[in-house]
């Protein structure tokens, strides 16, 4: 492609958008690292006189930060497996059976993808609160499966498409039946493309704050986005220990996204994706 | 299954038993004689377990999707088909658990007092009022950004980085940022307007100024989903076409409103989708950046329908109240949903 415009104008444009992109974290981040009363002078620094780590102590002191990170990973991971599991039987069925309601099912699907968390609320939690979830890992989990289904169902039906039918046929004549055939010869194969749904399901429940604060409100099950909410008091706004709190919930989804970018970004091609 | 699988079949079953002799050792022990080696084994052998076995799992096409597509079915059923009937059902009752009455029903009285309702016409005004503004503007910011992104630079993960990781932080989070950012004292977008203005804004005191501040939040966040969808549309649009617009005389504007643009149109329409449904439920930015303040001006339908169902307890006018919200955006999904049918 011929590159548009002169060069100089081109890395003006990169530079915009990375500091538009980052420039917020980035501040947070030199926010964190300041003190109360650097943070209270005008007018304000940029850059931190004193850094200090302080602030992050007390992250994990003011609130049971710990706790809440522990939630967050345990929510996500169940519900990222168990979406993945699901995701991937019906996927197979979609992208490789010949059924004469695809279309339906698809459509069912994508219907889903759109559907308004919102209105889930009240039914939910009066069914979480009748058989006792509420406060449980479960009353998230099904929700968040449900959640990421549709654009994981989706990118693999995608990933499974392309991978040549003829190594199934292959498998199955050596004597694997149709189901062996889906977990020793798609899955591995699409591997990359189980990774990018397992991504995307893992974000969105990592994400997710409605259900999170209406279902799961006791100290020990809050997860990381509810909990950090809370350092606020109702006219106290600690500034540089909320700061130290956000680096330390956004880390680790920073840190999967800088390592499999390339991945996230063809999942993102392969199904359309809810953000 | 195609012809020459068919064909194989008996021998097939034969090859499975011994092969897979070790992994199937909890069967019976008839698969003894196969899995000694004796192939090709003889049909006669056939009622063996490993054929029951088979059948089940290479159930014919029809059989097995229903198996596959169960899970999913069943998931959507409890988590989404039964909690909607239940919701419209629940919107006609009077259940308030504050109450200390049992269920009962009310027919549209919940409805009626929504009508009447001066702070539900604020709440669906202002998430209306956000739809019409940040979904426009995350769209033109994440287009922006999208062309930036799709630039042939030799160094690409700085720019993909910086849309990939405010797409993946949570609202939450943005929300709280957002309230750092736009603070009356020590934030840093007074800070860089000192430069400009001589007096301060007090933002959070201003019904619409914190309306405008969670729109920006909102739209920031936003513009890097839309972008990346848009980055995923970029990039399918063939290069043949660009050269062959330029050989054509097209200059750059040329290109992207007669290339560019009309391929884009499918993503657009995507984004401008999902944008539109999720916008509709916004929640986590204006209760982390303003708890709806001050006083009801920035409260959304979504921070409504959650302060009656959670903090009230008002199950009955809750649930009314997320059936109007079901329904508008029912009425985007369907538009949505032609959108994609539409396409071949």
């Amino acid at each position: 492609m011929k590159m548009p415009g002169p060069a100089a104008l081109r890395r003006f444009a990169a530079f915009a958008v990375i500091v538009n992109g980052l420039f917020p974290l980035f501040w947070i981040f030199l926010t964190s690292l300041k003190t109360e009363a650097e943070l209270t002078r005008i007018p304000i620094t940029w850059l931190p006189h004193a850094p200090t780590l302080e602030n992050y102590v007390r992250a994990f002191h003011d609130q049971p930060l710990a706790i809440y990170l522990f939630n967050s990973l345990a929510v996500a991971l169940i519900s990222t497996a168990l979406t993945l599991f699901i995701a991937t039987l019906a996927a197979y069925a979609l992208a490789r059976l010949e059924i004469g309601y695809k279309g339906l099912a698809l459509g069912a699907i994508i219907a889903v993808s759109t559907f308004p968390l919102v209105t889930l609320l009240v039914p939910l939690f009066q069914t979480m609160r009748t058989l006792g979830l509420l406060n449980t890992y479960a009353a998230l989990v099904l929700p968040y499966t449900v959640l990421s289904l549709p654009v994981c169902t989706l990118v693999l039906v995608s990933f499974f498409q392309s991978i040549p039918i003829d190594l199934e046929n292959a498998a199955m004549i050596d004597g694997c039946s149709r189901v062996g055939a889906l977990f020793r010869i798609v899955v591995p194969l699409s591997a990359p493309g189980v990774f990018t749904a397992g991504l995307l399901a893992f974000v969105n429940s990592w994400d997710e704050f409605l259900l999170a604060l209406s279902f799961n409100s006791a100290t020990s099950m809050r997860t990381l986005p509810v909990g950090i909410t809370l350092y606020q008091g109702e006219f106290a706004f600690p500034w540089p220990v909320i700061s130290a709190a956000l680096v330390v919930g956004i880390v680790p989804v920073a840190a999967l996204i800088v390592m499999f970018q390339q991945r996230v970004i063809s999942g993102l091609t392969a199904g359309g994706v809810k953000g | 299954m195609p012809e020459n699988l068919s064909r194989l079949a008996g021998e097939d079953d034969a090859r499975s038993a011994s092969g897979e002799g070790a992994a199937r050792s909890t069967l019976p022990a008839s698969t003894g004689p196969a899995a000694t080696g004796h192939r090709p084994a003889d049909p006669p052998r056939a009622p063996s377990p490993p054929r029951r076995r088979r059948r089940l799992l290479d159930a014919n096409d029809a059989v097995l999707a229903r198996i596959l597509l169960a899970p999913t079915f069943l998931l959507l059923l409890v988590i989404v088909v039964y909690p909607v009937c239940r919701l419209i059902w629940t919107s006609f009752l009077e259940d308030s658990l504050t109450s200390g009455l049992p269920p009962h029903f009310v027919g549209v009285e919940n409805y009626v007092s929504l009508a009447t309702d001066p702070e539900f016409w604020t709440a669906l005004t202002n998430t209306l009022l956000i739809t019409l503004i940040t979904v426009p503007a995350a769209l033109l910011a994440g287009l922006a950004l999208a062309l930036v992104a799709n630039l042939p630079f030799q160094v690409r993960w700085p720019v993909r980085l910086s849309l990939l990781i405010p797409w993946a932080i949570p609202l939450a989070f943005v929300g709280l940022i957002g309230g750092w950012f736009f603070q009356s004292d020590y934030g840093v977008v007074n800070d860089l307007l000192r430069h400009v203005r001589s007096t301060r804004i007090i933002w959070f005191n201003s019904g619409w100024l914190s309306f405008m501040a969670i729109c920006l939040t909102i739209t920031w966040k936003t513009s890097s989903f839309v972008a990346l969808v848009l980055l995923a549309g970029l990039q399918t649009i063939p290069d043949e076409l660009y050269e062959a617009a330029s050989v054509d005389g097209a200059g750059v504007f040329r290109r992207f409103f007669s290339v560019t643009l009309p391929m884009l149109k499918p993503s657009i329409a995507v984004a401008v989708i999902f944008r539109m449904i999720t916008s509709l439920q916004t929640f986590d930015i204006p209760v982390t950046m303003t708890r709806g303040g001050p006083g009801t001006s920035t409260v959304t339908l979504a921070m409504y329908i959650h302060q009656n169902t959670i903090d009230f307890l008002d199950l009955g006018y809750g649930s009314a109240l997320a059936v109007v919200l079901f329904l508008v955006s029912m009425g985007v999904t369907a538009f949505y949903l032609r959108q994609v049918s539409a396409q071949p």
